[in-house]
C-alpha cells in the first residue's frame, strides 16, 4: 500500500546541508499497525511527512497504491490526503474554533459530505472513542488526551486508507498515553484502519505489532511481532 | 518557455480565484471567518472601529459634499437658471434686448406638450440704470409675469421685506444688496433709465415694493424686477420677450426637455442649465474629484490596516493552517477563509459605517451653518446653510470600496496561507 523506495530528503538551510533520510526502503500494507522509532533526528517525522504528502523527497519515489506521489499536483495531492490519509500530530491537532463534533465533521464537509449524514457519523465516531458527552465542547474545554481522542476520530471518520501519526502521545501523561494508543489499536483491530506513527516512548513501541527502527535516516532494524503482543 | 510558464501560472491564478470564490458560497467557510474573526475580539473591534469611523466619515463628507452640490445646482436653478431656457437667435453670442421671442409663438398648453414640463415663464431682460435719491446703480432690467415667476423660481418666497410683485402698476423688486447701495426702504421711489430698442434712452418711476435675499450675490446686487408688460413698455417692446425659462419635474428631464424644445423651434436657442453656466458644472466636477481624492486615501489607509491585521491573523495561525492543509483543506478553500475573514470585518465596518454616516447625516438635517464663509461661497451661489444629503443609492460606493478593499487587502495574507508548507506549520509554535 504504502511503499518508500531509495529515498532520500536533504534540507538546505541557509546553504547548510542536512541529510534527514538517506536512501530510506519500506513499504507498509493495508492493517498495519506499524511504530517508526528512533531517537529525535532519526528521521521519523520525515518519513512519515512524505509519506503523508506533506513533502516531497529529494530523491526516490514514494507510492500510495498504485499512485507516485512525485507526480501529482499540489491540488492532486491534497485531495489524497483528504481522500484517503488521516492525519494525528503530537498536539494543538483540532481548530480551536470548532466544537470536537465540528472539527470531526470538517474533513467530510471538505469531502462534501451531504451535512446530515456527516453529523451522524460524526457523533457515532465520538461516542466510539468515548467523547460523545463533550461532542460540543471546543478544544480549550478538553484536556489534551481528550484533544488527541477527537484527533484520532477526526482521522478515521472518513475510513482514509492510512492514518499517519507523528508521536501522538509525545504531550500526555503516561495513563492518557496508554489510553490513547489503545484506542488506536482498538480501530485497527476493529476496523482494520492502518496505523503508521512515530514514536520514541518505550510504551508505544511495546504495543505495536511492526517496529521499524531508524538512525541517521535509515532503516537499522525492521522487527515483526506476533499480533497478541499488542 | 516563459510565455508557457506565464500562461499556465495566469490560468492557475484563475482557476484558484473562480474556486476560491464558489468556496466562498459554502456557509461553512463563514461560520469558520465569523469564529476567527471572533477568536481575538480587541484587534477585531480596533479594525471595526478602524473601519466605520473611516467610511462613516467618508458618508459624511459625501453628505455634505452632495449637500453642497445639490444645493448650489438647486439655488441656481430656482433662483433664476430653471432647467431649460430659450431665446432668440445671437443670443449666446450677444445677449441683450435686440434678441428677442415672438411670445404668440408660445402655445398656451405648453404644460402638457411639453415633455416632463412643470412650469415655464416668459422674460424680457436688459441693461439699464436705476436712480436714487441718494445713488444711481447700473442693473439688470427683467421683467416678469409674476403668478408664472413665482411657480419656476424662488424670488416670490425671497421676500425679506415688503411684498412681492401683485397687480398694482408702477413696483419694482429689488435685492437687500441693491436697496443697501441705493441707500433707499420698501416704498421709496426710483428711476429706471434704459436704451429702447430703437436706441433712445428712456425711463420711467417706480416705487420699491419689495427687498429679496436669494443666494445669489449677483442677482441680489444687481436685478430689478418688474412686471412683464412694464418691462416691455420701458424697452419700446411689442408682444415679445427675451427668454422662456422652464422647469422639469425632474433635474434629469433638462435634456429631454431641451432636444423636444429644440425641435419645436429650430431657430430659437434652447439650452440647459448646465450649458448655461458651465462654471457651475465645472464646480461640481471639481467637488466629484475631490471626493474620489478623499475615497482613494481613504480605501489605501482601510487597506493597508485590514491587511495588517491579517497577516498577524495568518501568520498567529501557521500551525493551524499547516493542520488545515495537512488534512486536506485546498488552497481555495484556503483563499476563501482569509477572503471571508477580510470581508466579515470589512463589511461588519461597512454597516457601523454606514450607521454613522446616515446618523450623522439625520443629525445634521437643520444644515450646518457656513455663514462665516458667506461672503465667498455666495459669490460662487452656494447657500450659507449647507443640509447633507446622503442618497440611499450613494451607499453603493462605500460597500464596493469595502469588498474591493477586502478583497485586494486579503490576497497578500491569502497567499502566505496558501504558500505555507504543512509539513514546517505543523511543527511551528
Amino acid at each position: 500500500m504504502l511503499e518508500a523506495t531509495d529515498v532520500t530528503k536533504v534540507y538546505d538551510t541557509r546553504g547548510v546541508e542536512t541529510r534527514a533520510l538517506d536512501g530510506v526502503s519500506l513499504r507498509v500494507d493495508a492493517g498495519e499497525f506499524t511504530a517508526l522509532a528512533g531517537p529525535s533526528g532519526s528521521g521519523k517525522t520525515t518519513l512519515l511527512n512524505l509519506f503523508g504528502a506533506l513533502d516531497a523527497p529529494t530523491a526516490g519515489q514514494l507510492r500510495l497504491d498504485d499512485q507516485q506521489l512525485d507526480q501529482l499536483s499540489s491540488a492532486q495531492l491534497a485531495r489524497l490526503r483528504l481522500q484517503q490519509l488521516g492525519f494525528i500530530f503530537q498536539a494543538y491537532n483540532l481548530i480551536p474554533v470548532l466544537s470536537a463534533r465540528e472539527n470531526v465533521e470538517f474533513v467530510m464537509e471538505l469531502q462534501g459530505v451531504p451535512a446530515a449524514e456527516r453529523r451522524e457519523r460524526a457523533l457515532a465516531v465520538l461516542h466510539e472513542v468515548g467523547l460523545g458527552e463533550i461532542a460540543d465542547k471546543r478544544p480549550l474545554e478538553m484536556s489534551g488526551g481528550q484533544q488527541q481522542r477527537v484527533a484520532v476520530a477526526r482521522a478515521i471518520v472518513s475510513n482514509p486508507r492510512v492514518v499517519l501519526a507523528d508521536e501522538p502521545t509525545a504531550n500526555l501523561d503516561s495513563k492518557t498515553a496508554a489510553a490513547l494508543l489503545d484506542l488506536m489499536e482498538e480501530m485497527n483491530r476493529e476496523h482494520g484502519v492502518t496505523f503508521l506513527f512515530s514514536t520514541h516512548d518505550p510504551m508505544v513501541i511495546e504495543k505495536a505489532r511492526r517496529v521499524v527502527r531508524l538512525r541517521d535516516g535509515r532503516v537499522v532494524s525492521d522487527e515483526q511481532r506476533e499480533a497478541e503482543s499488542a | 518557455m516563459r510565455v508557457l510558464d506565464f500562461l499556465h501560472s495566469t490560468v492557475v491564478l484563475l482557476r484558484l480565484a473562480l474556486l476560491s470564490t464558489v468556496a466562498l458560497l459554502k456557509p461553512s467557510t463563514w461560520r469558520l471567518a465569523l469564529r476567527n474573526v471572533g477568536r481575538n475580539g480587541r484587534r477585531t473591534a480596533v479594525v471595526l472601529t478602524g473601519v466605520s469611523v473611516g467610511l462613516g466619515g467618508m458618508m459624511l463628507a459625501m453628505a455634505v459634499n452632495y449637500g453642497m452640490i445639490f444645493q448650489m445646482v438647486e439655488s441656481a436653478i430656482r433662483t433664476e437658471l430653471g432647467h431649460v431656457q430659450v431665446h432668440g437667435p445671437g443670443w449666446e453670442e450677444q445677449p441683450g434686448i435686440e434678441v428677442r421671442l415672438p411670445s404668440d409663438r408660445i402655445p398656451s398648453d405648453l404644460e402638457q406638450r411639453a415633455p416632463g414640463l412643470r412650469a415655464w415663464a416668459p422674460r424680457v431682460r436688459g441693461e439699464g440704470l436705476v436712480y436714487s435719491p441718494r445713488a444711481s446703480v447700473g442693473v439688470r432690467v427683467v421683467g416678469i409675469d409674476p403668478a408664472r415667476e413665482a411657480s419656476v423660481t424662488v424670488l416670490a418666497d425671497s421676500m425679506t421685506q415688503g411684498v412681492f410683485l401683485d397687480g398694482e402698476r408702477r413696483k419694482v423688486l429689488v435685492g437687500e444688496r441693491l436697496a443697501d447701495r441705493l441707500k433707499v426702504d420698501v416704498g421709496a421711489k426710483v428711476v429706471l433709465s434704459a436704451q429702447d430698442v430703437s436706441g433712445e434712452m428712456t425711463g420711467e418711476a417706480f416705487r420699491i415694493a419689495g427687498f429679496f435675499r436669494t443666494a445669489s450675490r449677483e442677482l441680489d446686487e444687481s436685478a430689478v424686477f418688474l412686471r412683464l408688460d412694464e418691462a416691455r413698455r420701458l424697452f419700446g417692446l411689442g408682444d415679445e420677450v427675451s427668454e422662456v425659462v422652464l422647469v422639469a419635474h425632474a433635474e434629469s428631464g433638462s435634456g429631454p426637455l431641451r432636444d423636444w424644445l429644440a425641435a419645436q423651434a429650430p431657430q430659437a436657442e434652447v439650452r440647459t442649465w448646465k450649458e448655461i453656466r458651465p462654471f457651475l458644472v465645472q464646480i461640481i466636477d471639481m467637488f466629484e474629484q475631490t471626493g474620489w481624492v478623499v475615497y482613494a486615501a481613504i480605501f489605501v489607509a482601510m487597506a493597508f490596516g485590514i491587511a495588517n491585521v491579517l497577516l498577524m491573523s495568518v501568520m498567529e495561525r501557521t500551525r493551524e493552517i499547516g493542520i488545515l492543509s495537512a488534512i486536506g483543506m485546498p488552497a481555495d478553500r484556503l483563499v476563501a477563509m482569509v477572503l471571508a475573514e477580510a470581508l466579515v470585518v470589512t463589511l461588519g465596518g461597512v454597516a457601523l459605517g454606514a450607521a454613522l454616516g446616515f446618523g450623522g447625516t439625520a443629525l445634521l438635517s437643520d444644515g450646518i451653518d457656513l455663514s462665516t464663509w458667506g461672503e465667498g461661497l455666495e459669490s460662487f451661489g452656494i447657500p450659507t446653510r449647507i443640509v447633507p444629503v446622503l442618497p440611499a443609492h450613494q451607499l453603493g460606493i462605500p460597500i464596493v470600496i469595502a469588498i474591493v478593499t477586502a478583497v485586494v487587502a486579503s490576497l497578500w495574507p491569502a497567499i502566505r496561507a496558501v504558500r505555507t508548507r504543512p509539513a514546517e506549520a505543523v511543527r511551528h509554535v
